[in-house]
């Protein structure tokens, strides 16, 4: 928790202080258009507008190669005069042929508040989601989990100055899925075990063990998802430099990393202080102290049939088809009984 | 036993073969701009065009290629001080987009004052006919039945007032955008009359016929919302129009005057005119009184067929963004590059190919016999998923972005991940004691529950972004999707068959490879 906290506060500074490095698609930039005799390829006329200074530009050859179209971030004089320069040495165009204008932004107004919109209603319809299919302290614990992801992506990409483009947006919508998608298959665990122990656990104990036990599935799907972007991240943008995939490649492994870990160290334990605190579960926390039982992690079956004699004797996890009666009446419970079909 | 084998290996064929044969058909997703390039348009708006119309006219071109839909992801840009650039990835039907964009969209619904029969206007009849000096009744006396006969008796009412024969004077009785070579109105004002070329009904055949139409009356900004639909009854395809109140209004006026006319007379028409064509020129129903059609709807009838359907949906989408503030002039079409460039592709293909290969490694090395059939269902997810979007790209016009390509990236990762929690229920369930036979069913039920709870989350957030978004958030949002609903699929239908077969083999626990062991 601490480690987070501090990972979103530097986000938020860096939010804050330095602004985003909004790519041409947002902001607008030039256009530089011409003949292209020298039959530079895009790699050649890419590599001489990063020598000038230029930044990410986006190159395209028309008709063929025979000409050329080079976009780039507005720039200031002396840049541009060297980036003018270069594209003519590499095109062997003179500079005066070059034909150069003023670009609006491709990713408009309408994109950007479209986009919003859908985060939105996604979010709403999430959180109703995971209110029915779970509790809406699960949906909220799951949100503060996504937020936390978001914000330290997007910082990311303020400490770096890398370049925000519409597949860095994209990416991030990526995360929020991604996020949301790890938090609901660690909530689902916690849940059945609160159906199956909730009678003689903690809900910290059973949030903890849920963890144990998905904890396997977490990792292992994080790497299987990791390995993919971390190669395109490492041996396609860093090694062979494709410097247009490093974009995007950067906020979803960020991202999946963070959400991996938020799901597991932000959302559970969020998730396990907030339910402590109803009289229900305080209640049982009380009551399992004072008959002795251990309420740590690893309690073992013995002890907690010791607890509550009636149960029949089980190894977890168990299996609903012949499950022990459900814990005995907790009048002040607001979570409304699990009804699960198995 | 036998049923699940023939239902598994049904499921190989159809996702192997399947996508065999879609390859071997040349059927492979189509990318998009950023990595196939395209072509590109510069559409130029007159020069001391405001930036702010230009920058609603983008927008209105940005909602309209959404609308008429078959382009994923077109770019459209402002450049220079009046100059809109536009990329297309590689679609279709690259006219029919570009119209799309382009056309101006100045809808006008306009009183037929005239309907000559023929393929052109007042004035070329003047220079054949011009010594027959008839003096005839004024033009709006004849009728639409008329034939070719009555279309010189027209021409002579124009040449009235000067000598016969003089073809010279002439052109000084008609207004200056009338082309004196067709008599036809070359630049539309929709304030003025004008003559405009249509198709007329003579004894129930299309004949060429020129309109004398007067101001228009209706515009498009007097429609709310425009639907295209097939009108089953007529069988045909109309676009539904919602006037606001003031068009309302309007429309009551416009038809209430029209059916003042006798029923044949062409008077009793109203044209419907789109960027200076005659789209339609109805004649007002019989049983209309003198008030017109109120209630605010009105109807745009186009034929029965398939490319009729295509005309009314497309210029439904014209005229619910209402027209460009500016007309915009069309150049060449050209052919422009990736942007992103070959060296990029191939190295980010490289690293994608080299990650899955570590993702099988890993699957194999930790869940080994499983591991195995996470692997073969991997591919089936593969071939699925390079089948739909061929597919798609052939019959939907379906590019591949970049932020496809991403959402195709995280589906791995998450389709993985279906095995992952089924594989970690096994272990459990075995661990619990039960047989590895029974742990294979049982764990299956359980873990489809996760997966499904899990992809409802991805289904949900794909859908909304599909609906609601637009540009490369949207191609994302289908890939996703797509990917989604195709990891539910292969998981009911070969995972869950592939799972239970192993367990039935010397896999299950016999063995460093088997479940057993991997569940120790």
């Amino acid at each position: 928790m601490q480690i987070s906290a501090g990972l979103i506060a530097v986000s938020l500074i860096a939010l804050v202080v330095r602004d985003l490095n909004l790519g041409i698609e947002f902001e607008g930039g030039l256009a530089v258009t011409g003949p292209n005799p020298a039959g530079a390829s895009v790699e050649d006329l890419r590599s001489a507008a990063e020598a000038a200074g230029a930044g990410e530009v986006v190159v395209q050859m028309i008709d063929d190669g025979n000409s050329f179209r080079v976009q780039t971030p507005a720039l200031d004089e002396e840049p541009e005069d060297a980036f003018l320069d270069g594209v003519a040495a590499v095109t062997g165009t003179p500079r005066v042929e070059l034909s150069v204008d003023a670009v609006g932004p491709s990713f408009g107004a309408l994109i950007l508040r479209r986009s919003l919109l859908a985060l939105a209603v996604f979010l709403a319809a999430v959180t109703l989601f995971m209110t029915w299919r779970m509790e809406w302290k699960m949906a909220v614990a799951g949100l503060a989990a996504l937020f936390h992801d978001l914000i330290i992506t997007t910082g990311v990409y303020a400490v770096t100055g890398f370049e925000v483009t519409p597949a860095t947006i994209v990416a991030i919508l990526t995360i929020l899925g991604y996020s949301l998608y790890d938090t609901v298959v660690v909530f689902d665990k916690v849940g059945e075990m609160v159906s199956d122990y909730g009678d003689r656990m903690t809900y910290s104990d059973l949030v903890n063990r849920s963890m144990n036990i998905v904890l396997a599935r977490s990792l292992n799907t994080s790497l299987t998802s990791l390995i993919p972007v971390g190669s395109i991240l490492f041996v396609g943008a860093l090694i062979l430099g494709a410097s247009t995939l490093k974009d995007f490649a950067l906020a979803l492994f960020v991202g999946i990393a963070v959400s991996t870990y938020s799901s597991i160290f932000v959302a559970a334990p969020l998730l396990a202080a907030w339910k402590e605190t109803e009289s229900e579960w305080s209640g049982r926390r009380r009551k399992l102290s004072s008959k002795g039982a251990s309420t740590v992690a690893d309690v073992a079956p013995e002890k907690a049939s010791a607890a509550t004699a009636s149960k029949p004797h089980r190894r977890p996890p168990v299996d609903s088809t012949d499950r022990p009666p459900r814990r005995p009446g907790a009048g002040a419970t607001p979570r409304p009984p699990k009804k699960r079909k198995r | 036993m036998r049923r699940r084998l023939i239902g598994l290996l049904v499921v190989l064929v159809i996702a192997w073969g399947g996508i065999g044969l879609l390859l071997a058909r040349g059927i492979t997703p189509k990318l998009g701009l950023d990595l196939q390039g395209g072509t590109s348009v510069v559409l130029t708006a007159p020069a001391d065009t405001d930036p702010e119309v230009l920058e609603q006219a983008v927008e209105i071109m940005r909602a309209r290629i959404e609308e008429v839909g078959g382009v994923q992801e077109p770019e459209i840009a402002i450049s220079g001080a009046s100059t809109v650039l536009v990329q297309l990835p590689g679609v279709e039907d690259e006219e029919r987009a570009l119209n799309a964009i382009g056309q101006t969209g100045q809808l006008s619904f306009r009183p037929v004052l005239d309907a000559i029969f023929g393929e052109q206007g007042p004035l070329v009849t003047t220079t054949t006919t011009s010594t027959s000096t008839t003096v005839t009744t004024a033009a709006g006396d004849t009728t639409s039945s008329t034939s070719a006969g009555s279309t010189s008796t027209i021409a002579s009412t124009t040449t009235l007032s000067t000598e016969p024969g003089a073809t010279t004077s002439t052109t000084t009785t008609l207004p200056a955008n009338v082309d004196p070579l067709t008599g036809l109105t070359i630049v539309d004002d929709p304030a003025a009359s004008s003559y405009l070329p249509s198709t007329g009904n003579f004894l129930g055949q299309p004949v060429p016929e020129v309109l004398y139409v007067g101001p228009a009356e209706l515009l498009g900004a007097d429609v709310a919302d425009a639907i295209p639909g097939f009108d089953p009854s007529r069988a045909q395809w109309v676009i539904n129009l919602d006037l606001t109140s003031e068009g309302a209004e309007k429309f009551a006026t416009l038809t209430g005057e029209a059916a003042g006319f006798p029923s044949d007379s062409p008077q009793r028409r109203i044209a419907i005119v789109l960027d200076g064509e005659v789209v339609a020129a109805p004649s007002v129903a019989d049983d209309v009184g003198l008030e017109g059609i109120t209630g605010g709807q009105a109807q745009i009838t186009f034929g029965g067929g398939a490319t009729d359907e295509q005309e009314a949906r497309d210029t439904a989408a014209l005229l619910r963004y209402g027209s460009l503030p500016v007309a915009f002039e069309r150049s060449q079409v050209q052919k422009v590059s990736a942007t992103l460039g070959e060296d990029s592709l191939r190295s980010g293909l490289l690293a994608g190919y080299l990650g899955l290969a570590l993702v099988a490694l890993l699957l194999i090395g930790y869940y080994r016999a499983m591991g195995l059939v996470a692997v073969a269902g991997l591919t089936v997810f593969g071939a699925l998923l390079v089948g739909i979007f061929g597919l798609m790209g052939r019959y939907q016009g379906l590019t591949l972005t970049l932020a496809g390509v991403t959402g195709v990236i995280v589906s791995i990762g998450i389709t993985a991940d279906s095995y992952i929690v089924y594989f970690e229920r096994i272990k459990e369930e075995i661990r619990s004691g039960r047989s590895v036979r029974s742990a294979v069913d049982e764990g299956f039920r359980h873990a489809f529950r996760t997966i499904l709870t899990a992809d409802t989350v991805s289904l949900l957030g794909a859908g909304l972004l599909w609906f609601l978004s637009v540009g490369p958030v949207k191609g994302f949002a289908l890939s996703l999707g797509i990917a989604t609903l195709i990891d539910i699929f292969v998981a009911r239908v070969y995972t869950r068959r592939a799972a239970w077969l192993l367990a039935r083999t010397p896999l299950a626990d016999r063995g460093w490879l088997s479940i057993k062991e991997t569940a120790q």
